[in-house]
């Protein structure tokens, strides 16, 4: 039987799906710290509805289906912010500003298939809604190197851009679509060479050139700021960059600004983006495992004007940046496992009973095997322990599977709560 | 583990060539010197490391991480399309990217007047992309070698291909009608790498940079 998945998705067992639970508690209680409450968002959209909150880059690459109750097209969102937005905008509306939402959820996206990349994705993020201005967006920043911080990552930066400023020397140029696209394509890139060979004939002044060759190199530590300053003159811009030193200034008052690298050239936001932008990297893993920024425009297209800023984690990235360091941490297994060789089971029932009350995680073998077998297979199944009751002895022996080293206990010693693994 | 810069470099000429350019800001690996059949190269006291890896794998390993940096020819970044940082043209490995045809076709063929051709490649998509813009529908036939061959056994009327000197092609009977791309090897680098070893890897880049600008060192 052919049982194939499609590429570009995952199934998770257990030993990494505990250490998805695990960065899914952790990252929510962080969140919960910050004063953020959780939404659910509905796993289907009309895709009229949806694209409202999308631009080009994500409506390309959403899954569609047909509705056969109405004829129409429904859509798998592909992102979960326009879906937040549309629900402050709309049920939310009447509510008094600001919200502090988080969520997680699966989002499809269709992506180049053989280059390894997900379709699957698993974001965990949150969304502060009504709130203009630095402190807001250092929330933000502050909160996802918290959270890194909180699942034991090392070793991490938050990159900072600003769409602002980069509109501020990418606006009003006088670019055709296919030219502008060129300019962006090659700063995005960081390919100085191949963005002086673009701009070769274009009709611009000098300061515009030199604003654009500038680009592809404003990226490091605070120190950037200062050099985006003197080479960047626009008044757009210089605003924009007022706007980060303040951001900047209030991440210090946090504490966490040796996580913080600026890319002032830095071009890969959504669409919807409109101010401060970042991404987490991990140091070791290719891409990032965050994202997010200011979205001031968003909830106006759902019909109701709210400053906004947000972020998401990819969890799927997260793990695989993490998978060793969560060894350790993401609790997997189960603390005991009940043997009986006996015709009634009904000690071991009630025995299994008294421990799960005592807060231990125990289940029953209750295949009829032998005892080098039930250990055999609390071994390879994440048992840390096989407890044995024999008919009629008071004692029982408890084996730790790791090293096969035996305890006697007594059920009085359980029952009394003197008992400890 | 986490404090090494890793290369991803294509064997061969251009893995020479990489590494002189490096030698010049000090980047070495003696142990490069007698390379037998080793693939990962390292510098212990400098914390550096060095692939070889085949040039059209290059830009997959640092996309995916497994080395900060690379070197290879734009005709692979343009065919290939990733999401990394090509921060600096290196300058060697000088070629183009041209389309051609036998000589006989040439002698009244107008490319204004294409309209559906059919090019054999190793590059489908830069080719693709080339005549879609000029509005011309192409059939294309990938192959994996000795690409000037196709026109003479009737395969595909048109190459696309690489070309240095152009010796390979006049000898085949082959002009070049349009250049798509002139080339050169590029660094590229991977966006987390640039981001979290940044003071490094933009050191090196600023290097780099200015030896290039100093040209090529007379040797010998």
């Amino acid at each position: 039987m052919e049982t194939r998945l499609p590429t570009g998705v995952k199934d998770f067992l257990p030993v990494k799906a505990a250490k998805l639970d695990y960065l899914q508690n952790t990252l929510r209680s962080i969140y919960h710290s910050w004063g953020f409450r959780p939404v659910a968002p509905a796993i289907l959209e009309d895709l009229s509805v949806l694209e409202l909150g999308l631009g080009t880059d994500l409506r390309e690459k959403t899954f569609r289906f047909d509705d056969r109750q109405t004829g129409r097209l429904v859509a798998f969102p592909p992102d979960i912010t326009p879906q937040v937005a549309r629900i402050a905008a709309t049920r939310m509306r009447d509510m008094p500003l600001p919200f502090r939402l988080c969520y997680n959820g699966r989002v499809l996206r269709h992506t180049e298939q053989q280059l390894g990349k997900d379709r699957q994705i698993y974001q965990s993020g949150v969304e502060l809604i009504g709130l203009s201005g630095p402190e807001a967006d250092a929330e933000m920043i502050a909160m996802a190197v918290m959270c890194l911080q909180a699942v034991g990552a090392s070793g991490f930066t938050i990159d900072i851009g600003q769409v602002e400023f980069l509109r501020g020397v990418l606006d009003d140029l006088p670019l055709d679509a296919a030219q502008s696209r060129d300019v962006r394509t090659a700063i995005a890139a960081k390919d100085i060479s191949g963005l002086q060979q673009k701009l070769k004939g274009l009709p611009l002044t000098d300061r515009q050139r030199d604003e654009l060759l500038a680009l592809p190199r404003l990226y490091g530590g605070h120190e950037t700021l200062d050099q985006a300053r003197q080479v960047i003159t626009n008044p757009a811009s210089q605003k924009a960059l007022d706007n980060l030193e303040r951001i900047l200034k209030v991440l210090t008052v946090y504490g966490i600004e040796e996580h913080i690298t600026l890319d002032l050239g830095e071009m890969r936001g959504f669409d919807y983006h409109s101010g401060l932008i970042f991404q987490g990297f991990l140091s070791g893993f290719g891409q990032a495992v965050c994202a997010g920024g200011r979205y001031d425009g968003l909830t106006e297209r759902y019909g109701f004007a709210a400053p906004a800023t947000g972020f998401a984690f990819n969890l799927y990235n997260l793990l695989f940046a993490l998978d060793r360091v969560l060894d350790e941490r993401a609790e997997e297994g189960t603390d005991i496992l009940l043997f009986s060789s006996g015709q009634d089971k009904a000690p071991a029932q009630h025995l299994a009973a008294v421990l799960r009350s005592q807060g231990y995680s125990v289940a029953r073998d209750i295949i009829e095997r032998d005892q080098a077998a039930s250990l055999d297979y609390a071994r390879r199944m994440h048992y840390r322990y096989l407890l044995v009751i024999e008919p009629a002895e008071e004692e029982m022996i408890l084996i730790r599977t790791a090293d096969g080293e035996n305890t006697c206990v007594t059920s009085a010693a359980i029952g009394s709560g003197q008992f400890r693994i | 583990m986490i404090d090494y810069l890793t290369f991803a470099l294509p064997k061969g000429r251009i893995m020479q060539d990489s590494m002189d350019l490096f030698a010049r800001i000090g980047i070495t690996c003696p142990e490069m010197d007698d390379p037998g059949r080793k693939l990962v190269f390292e510098n212990h006291d400098d914390k550096l490391r060095f692939m070889a890896v085949r040039a059209q794998d290059v830009p997959t390993y640092v996309e995916h991480g497994c080395a900060d940096i690379g070197v290879v020819g734009k005709d692979t970044l343009l065919e290939q399309d990733r999401d990394l940082y090509e921060p600096l043209d290196l300058q060697f490995g000088y070629c183009r990217l041209v389309v051609a045809e036998p000589k006989e076709l040439c002698q009244d063929d107008d490319p204004a007047g294409w309209s559906n051709i059919r090019v054999a490649t190793k590059y489908p998509n830069v080719t693709e992309k080339f005549f879609a813009a000029k509005g011309v529908q192409v059939e294309i036939i990938k192959l994996y070698g000795s690409i000037e061959l196709s026109p003479l056994v009737g395969l595909a009327e048109r190459i696309v291909d690489l070309v240095s000197t152009g010796g390979t092609m006049r000898e085949n009977g082959l002009v070049e009608v349009e250049t798509i791309a002139e080339v050169t090897s590029r660094l590229i680098v991977n966006r987390a790498s640039l981001k979290t070893k940044h003071r490094r890897i933009s050191r090196l880049i600023e290097e780099l940079e200015k030896v290039i600008e100093d040209g090529p060192r007379i040797s010998g």
